[in-house]
């Protein structure tokens, strides 16, 4: 037994030896791989749609690995007739490419089908004359009419809704499908009297366009601001992003929903009175309306001294529409004893979202009874005196 | 047997007269002169505390009159204190020093009534304060513009006005008590005895007589707190028979607009209320008309009792 084991350890001990020496070798290939030798010339989307009438660029690419300087010549065939084509590199038309050695040249072929060209795949071949080798590129050009799925809009919650003085913000994300980077510009079609703003992402700068990378997406947030007056409903915000021959809409929508806003104020818009001790002093105050729902159940009170009494008439008022106003009578009456001058009686308007308050200053004025009891007093003195000179006078 | 015509017929002769005596004579001199001096010493004084303390105040005007630095009393306390001299030097011998130099007689020979030897007196007297009142107004209003290079307001000018009326019913008391005194007693030298006691017992001694009083008439009931009200309700009345502390509350409620009452005040009445808040000067001479008008009356009354006895006495003596 003991023997057998031996020697399976001792089989298990080459093999591992084996193998721990293959990675090695593995690796001294691939580095053999990489510095393959050779001319090359590749695009990246051979198979490709193009819209007519339009300009398309094409990028090739040249590349020549561990080879002394190459000079290739360029050809294009297989472009229909009617097609423009080009090759440009460096902003010029050429038709012939110097590569250095492990060096890339990149070259652009611009491709315009006519207006009103079909065909489902149009074979284009690409041939890269060099030494006296070829470098074959063949491609297919497939004709579109539809936009090429350039731009892509997708909001994360499209329906937001809140108050008339609350700021919307909608989170859009713009994906930019094309094959390049482009400038896109922003527009948000919003009712009249609405405010819109974009963002980039969380940043602050408000912002009117927004360059997207080709195949990247950005954030953009969209803030609109209704009026104040709005009225309660619905309503649509259209955004819509363009460029580079793309755009694409998406349709958002705000609930506003309706707020009563009560103002109380005080007979002619001032708050302040006149009262005399212990008499009663009426009041004409009014209750307006200046929000987007009606208010309800409104009840009034008031905060008055001790001693003083504070009615209203109504009490309550039952439904206040919006921009309407309504005359509440309030009836102030001092304490009997309250001193000349003036005393803060705040009166409460309150009921649901409404709470309003005024403090409303009453000047207390002195009762005259006491200065025609001090005119009796003088005149009755004068009396006295009279009746003196008419009982002693003229002596 | 009933005489023909107005009693009062001469009346403005003899107090135009009346007051051109008091006006050059030396004992009016020096008694203006020493209230002149102290006026000037106080007002100069308060316009020194206002400039010091003072940022802002709509009655800087009335300041000048209340606010006092030590040792000197202020303008209002001055004129509280001074103004009974001034009336009692005036008229302490007006009838008795008529008897005194014999010239009653001579007087009364003029075709005129007795009525109107005593109210051209009394009105003469009370012009010359007046005058003497105005000018001294004129004159701290004037240091005032002066130092402090401000004008005064309406309200100060009409509150100032209001109280030169107070203060000439006040000094009109004391001209009305010393000219009884001057009928009622014929020794001139008496009278004035006379009138400068009570004043001495109204300004300086009532009080302590009125807590006293007050005591008496309206005992504290331990168990009973409404009874320390009563009794200091009681302590105000007692002291309001002199006119020293009806004047008192006049110049209180005038010069200080932020005040609006002269009794005690309870919570309630305060609660809710605007501390500072100026009152319309209407109101201010609401809240103090009972006591003016307890001025007025006790000058008018108190001068119908010395008409009375002037008309009822022997002056042929």
């Amino acid at each position: 037994m003991r023997t057998i084991a031996r020697w399976i350890t001792a089989a298990a001990l080459a093999l591992g030896a084996t193998f721990a020496c293959t990675p090695a070798v593995a690796q001294d290939q691939q580095q053999e791989v990489a510095k393959l030798t050779g001319f090359w010339l590749t695009t990246p989307h051979p198979e490709l749609a193009i819209r007519p009438g339009e300009t398309e660029t094409i990028p090739l690419t040249l590349r020549n690995d561990n080879l002394p300087p190459q000079r290739a010549s360029l050809e294009v065939t297989g472009v229909p007739e009617g097609w423009a084509w080009s090759l440009r590199g460096g902003n010029r038309e050429i038709s012939a490419v110097i590569v250095a050695p492990d060096a890339t040249q990149e070259i652009n072929l611009e491709l315009t089908p006519p207006e009103g060209a079909s065909g489902e795949r149009v074979p284009i071949n690409v041939k890269a004359r060099y030494a006296n080798q070829t470098a074959d590129l063949p491609l297919v050009v497939k004709l579109s009419e539809a936009a090429e799925g350039g731009l892509e809009l997708k909001s994360e919650l499209p329906a937001l809704r809140g108050t008339a003085s609350s700021t919307f913000s909608f989170k859009i994300e713009a994906t930019n499908d094309g094959a390049e980077e482009n400038l896109f510009s922003l527009a948000a079609n919003v009712p009249d009297g609405f405010q819109s703003r974009f963002k980039r992402g969380y940043g602050s700068e408000e912002i009117t366009g927004l360059p997207i990378e080709a195949g990247a997406s950005e954030n953009v947030t969209l803030e609109v601001t209704p009026p104040r007056s709005a009225p309660a409903g619905r309503y649509p915000v259209v955004v819509e992003v363009a460029g580079g021959g793309a755009s694409a809409t998406t349709e958002l929508s705000i609930e506003v929903t309706g707020q009563p806003d009560v103002t109380l104020t005080g007979p002619q818009e001032r708050l302040s009175g006149q009262a005399e001790a212990g008499k009663e002093a009426s009041f004409p105050f009014a209750l307006a309306n200046n929000g987007s729902a009606p208010a309800t159940d409104i009840e009034l009170s008031a905060s008055p001294p001790s001693g003083w009494k504070v009615e209203f008439e109504p009490v309550r008022v039952d439904l206040i529409a919006p921009d309407a106003t309504r005359q509440v009578n309030v009836r102030i009456t001092p304490s009997e004893k309250a001193i000349a001058g003036d005393y803060m009686v705040s009166v409460r308007a309150s009921g649901g979202p409404v709470s309003e308050s005024a403090q409303f200053r009453v000047t207390v004025n002195t009762s005259t009874i006491w200065g025609m009891a001090g005119l009796g007093v003088i005149a009755t003195a004068v009396l006295v005196l009279g009746l003196a000179v008419m009982r002693y006078g003229r002596r | 047997m009933r005489r023909e015509g107005s009693p009062f017929k001469g009346t403005a002769t003899i107090a135009f007269k009346e007051a051109a005596d008091h006006m050059t004579s030396a004992r009016m001199h020096l008694i203006m002169l020493l209230v002149l001096l102290t006026a000037i010493a106080a007002v100069y004084g308060a316009i020194g505390r206002i400039t010091e303390t003072t940022a802002e105040d709509p009655f800087l005007f009335l300041k000048l009159l209340t606010e006092a630095r030590e040792p000197l009393p202020s303008f209002a306390a001055l004129l509280g204190f001074l103004l009974p001299l001034v009336a009692i030097a005036l008229v302490f011998d007006a009838v008795n020093g008529e008897y005194a130099r014999r010239t009653m007689s001579r007087l009364l020979a003029q075709p005129i009534y007795r009525d109107a030897v005593l109210f051209g007196k009394f009105l003469g007297g009370l012009l010359v304060i007046a005058i003497a009142l105005l000018t001294l107004w004129l004159l701290m209003t004037g240091l005032g513009i002066l130092f402090l290079g401000l004008p005064p307001s309406a309200a100060d000018i009409v509150r100032g006005v209001a109280y030169l009326a107070a203060t000439l019913a006040y000094a009109g008391v004391w001209l009305a008590l010393a000219i009884a005194f001057s009928t009622l007693i014929r020794s001139p030298a008496t009278s004035a005895l006379a009138a400068l006691s009570v004043w001495l017992v109204l300004a300086v001694f009532w009080d302590m007589i009125a807590p006293l009083l007050a005591s008496v008439l309206a005992p504290i009931d331990p168990l009973d707190p409404m009874t320390v009200v009563t009794q200091f309700e009681t302590q105000q009345a007692v002291s309001r028979f002199s006119p020293q502390t009806l004047y008192g509350e006049i110049t209180g409620m005038l010069l200080n607009p932020a005040a609006r009452s002269v009794g005690p005040l309870f919570f309630d009445q305060v609660q809710g209320a605007i501390a500072g808040a100026p009152l319309p000067t209407l109101q201010s001479l609401l809240v103090v008309w009972p006591q003016l008008a307890g001025l007025v009356a006790a000058m008018i009354l108190l001068f119908t009792l010395a008409y009375v006895v002037f008309q009822r006495q022997e002056v042929r003596a």
